[in-house]
C-alpha cells in the first residue's frame, strides 16, 4: 500500500472496508444489470478521476490500458461480429458484419469488467487486508475464516519478498537475472520450488505460533488490535451505493 | 583488489536514509569486522560491496572501476556475500548441488569443482552431509553450508554477515580456522558481527559504525581504547577487556593471558 497524504486519500483510506466493498460491488453489478453500456463507462472514468485524486491515476489507467483494451477489443472482435442476436447491422468488414447488438454486449461486459478491475484495484490500494479481515470478523464473521482470507490475500505479497531475497542470493552466485527475456525466465524457474515449498513450510509455522497463543480456544469472543468504526460517511455512501443498485434495475422492470 | 568507498548513501525507497555518506578504502588481506549496533547500517552497506544495493549517491569503485558498470552476477567473480540469514540463500536439494552451483555459473572446469568440493567441504566441516537436503542440515551447519557456498566461487573478498549467529564453540573454532585460511591465501575478509568476543580474537582491523556512518576505524587496540567513542555506538567490548579497563590498567587485554601479565606487571610496579 502506498503512502499519499493527500486529504482526498486520508478520507477514502479511512472508509470502512465495507463500505467500500458494498460500493465495489453494487457499482460492479449494477452496471451490469443496466441495459446500455454508457452508465459503466460513465463510472469508469469517475473511478479514473478518484484514482487521479488519490495519487493512484497512472496505476489505474495502466490497469485499464493492460487489460481493458486488449479485452475489449476481443470481446468486439467476438461478439460483434459474430454473435447471435446479431440483427442491425452497423460496418461491413468483408468477411464479416458488425452488428449492433453484439457491439453492445461486449461493450457492456468489458465496461462491468473494467468496473469490478479498477473499483477493486483501488480499494485494495486504499485498505490494509487486515483491516478488511478485521471489519469482516467484527461485522460477525468466524475468526477462523477471516485469517484463512487474511492468510490468502498475504500469501503473494510474502512469496514476492521470497523471490526477491532468493534473486538476491542467486545474484551473489553468479546468476544474471537481467537481461534478455529467456536469461531471466532461466533464473526464475530454479526458484519456483524452493519458493513454493518455504511458504508450504512457513504456514505451518505460523500456524503452530497462532496455536501456541490461544488462536484455536473455543467459545471466547476474540477482541481485534484493529479498530474500524462506521462513520456517518459511511451509512451516506452505502445508502447511494444500494441506490444506485436498485436505480439500475428501474430500465430492467418498465 | 582494492575497495574504495567514496561518500557513499542510500536512501530506501520508504525515505529512510540507511547510509549517511561513508568514505573508507579496504585493501590487502588483513580480515576486518564491521561493528555497531542494530540498524547502524551494516547489512546495508556490505550489501553496497558487491553491489545487491546500488547507492543513491557517491561512488564505489573496485579496483578503479565504477560498481555500477556490472550486474551483481559479474561482481560475485570476485567479491562474496554470505547472507546473514541461510534460509535466504539455500535453494537447491543438495549441500553438493549448492556448493556447486557458484562455481558452474562461473564456468568453472568440472574436475576443477570437484578439488573445490574435497577442499572446501573439509574446511567447512561437511564432508559427510554433501548429499544432505540443506533444510534437514542445523543452523550451524546450514551457516557453514552458505559459507562453503561462497568459498567455492573463490572471489577476492569474502563477506561474512554475522556468522557467529547460533554458532556454538565447534563452530566459532571453524570460522576462525576458515577466517585464517582466508588471510594466508590472500583473500580480504570482510564479516560484520555482534560477538565482541569473536571479534578481538579473528581481528586486527575494526570499522565501527552508528547511524548510517563510520564513526572510527583502526586496530582493535585503537578502537577498544576510545571507550567515549565506543559508548556512542552502543558497542560493550569483551568482559576481560572491561575489567582491564575499569582497573586502569595501562594496556589493554583481550585474553585472559593478556590481562594476568598485565595486571602482575601493575602488581610488581607498585
Amino acid at each position: 500500500m502506498e503512502t499519499i497524504d493527500n486529504s482526498i486519500a486520508v478520507l477514502v483510506r479511512n472508509i470502512n472496508p465495507i463500505t467500500k466493498l458494498l460500493i465495489v460491488f453494487c457499482l460492479g453489478i449494477g452496471c451490469l444489470i443496466y441495459p446500455l453500456p454508457f452508465v459503466g463507462y460513465g463510472i469508469l472514468c469517475l473511478l479514473v478521476i478518484l484514482g487521479i485524486l488519490i495519487g493512484q491515476g497512472k496505476q489505474v489507467l495502466k490497469l485499464i490500458a493492460g487489460f481493458g483494451i486488449p479485452v475489449t477489443l476481443m470481446l468486439l472482435f467476438i461478439q460483434g461480429l459474430y454473435s447471435p442476436k446479431n440483427i442491425t447491422m452497423i460496418a461491413d468488414f468483408g468477411f464479416a458484419q458488425m452488428g449492433l447488438e453484439g457491439t453492445m454486449y461486449a461493450l457492456k461486459i468489458s465496461s462491468t469488467l473494467l468496473i469490478f478491475l479498477a473499483a477493486f484495484y483501488l480499494m485494495l490500494q486504499t485498505t490494509k487486508n487486515s483491516e478488511t479481515v478485521a471489519a469482516l470478523t467484527q461485522s460477525g464473521l468466524n475468526t477462523k475464516i477471516g485469517y484463512l482470507i487474511l492468510a490468502s490475500l498475504n500469501v503473494v505479497p510474502q512469496m514476492q519478498r521470497k523471490v526477491k531475497v532468493i534473486q538476491e542470493a542467486q545474484e551473489s552466485r553468479g546468476v544474471e537475472i537481467s537481461g534478455s527475456f529467456i536469461q531471466r525466465a532461466k533464473a526464475f524457474l530454479p526458484l519456483i520450488g524452493p519458493v513454493v515449498l518455504s511458504s508450504l513450510t512457513d504456514a505451518q509455522e505460523r500456524g503452530m505460533t497462532l496455536e501456541i497463543r490461544g488462536f484455536g480456544i473455543n467459545g471466547d469472543k476474540p477482541t481485534s488490535y484493529i479498530k474500524v468504526e462506521t462513520t456517518s460517511l459511511d451509512i451516506v455512501l452505502r445508502i447511494i451505493a444500494i441506490c444506485f443498485l436498485i436505480s439500475s434495475l428501474i430500465p430492467r422492470l418498465l | 583488489m582494492k575497495i574504495e568507498i567514496k561518500n557513499l548513501k542510500h536512501k530506501y525507497p520508504s525515505g529512510g536514509e540507511a547510509l549517511r555518506g561513508i568514505n573508507t578504502a579496504f585493501e590487502g588481506s588483513d580480515p576486518i569486522a564491521i561493528i555497531g549496533q542494530n540498524g547502524a547500517g551494516k547489512t546495508t552497506f556490505a550489501k553496497h560491496l558487491n553491489g545487491l544495493l546500488r547507492p543513491t549517491e557517491g561512488q564505489i569503485l573496485i579496483d578503479g572501476e565504477s560498481i555500477h558498470e556490472h550486474t551483481t552476477a559479474y561482481w560475485s567473480k570476485y567479491i562474496g556475500y554470505v547472507f546473514q540469514n541461510p534460509d535466504n540463500q539455500l535453494f537447491l536439494e543438495t549441500v553438493r548441488k549448492e556448493f556447486e552451483f557458484g562455481p558452474k555459473q562461473l564456468g568453472v572446469p568440472r574436475h576443477e569443482i570437484n578439488d573445490r568440493i574435497d577442499f572446501v567441504s573439509e574446511l567447512v566441516g561437511l564432508k559427510h552431509r554433501l548429499s544432505t537436503h540443506p533444510f534437514d542440515l542445523n543452523a550451524t551447519e546450514k551457516k557453514f553450508c552458505t559459507i562453503g557456498s561462497i568459498l567455492m566461487m573463490d572471489p577476492k573478498v569474502i563477506i561474512l554477515d554475522e556468522p557467529t549467529c547460533g554458532q556454538d564453540v565447534e563452530g566459532n573454532q571453524r570460522l576462525t580456522e576458515i577466517i585464517t585460511y582466508l588471510k594466508n591465501n590472500d583473500r580480504l575478509c570482510i564479516t560484520i558481527t555482534h560477538d565482541m568476543k569473536f571479534v578481538v580474537r579473528n581481528f586486527d582491523q575494526i570499522v565501527v559504525m552508528a547511524k548510517g556512518q563510520i564513526l572510527m576505524s583502526g586496530s582493535k587496540n585503537l578502537v577498544f581504547s576510545d571507550t567515549k567513542t565506543l559508548l556512542e555506538s552502543y558497542v560493550t567490548p569483551p568482559p576481560i577487556t572491561r575489567v582491564g579497563q575499569a582497573l586502569g590498567l595501562k594496556d589493554i587485554s583481550f585474553s585472559k593471558e593478556e590481562f594476568i601479565d598485565h595486571f602482575t606487571r601493575r602488581l610488581h610496579q607498585r
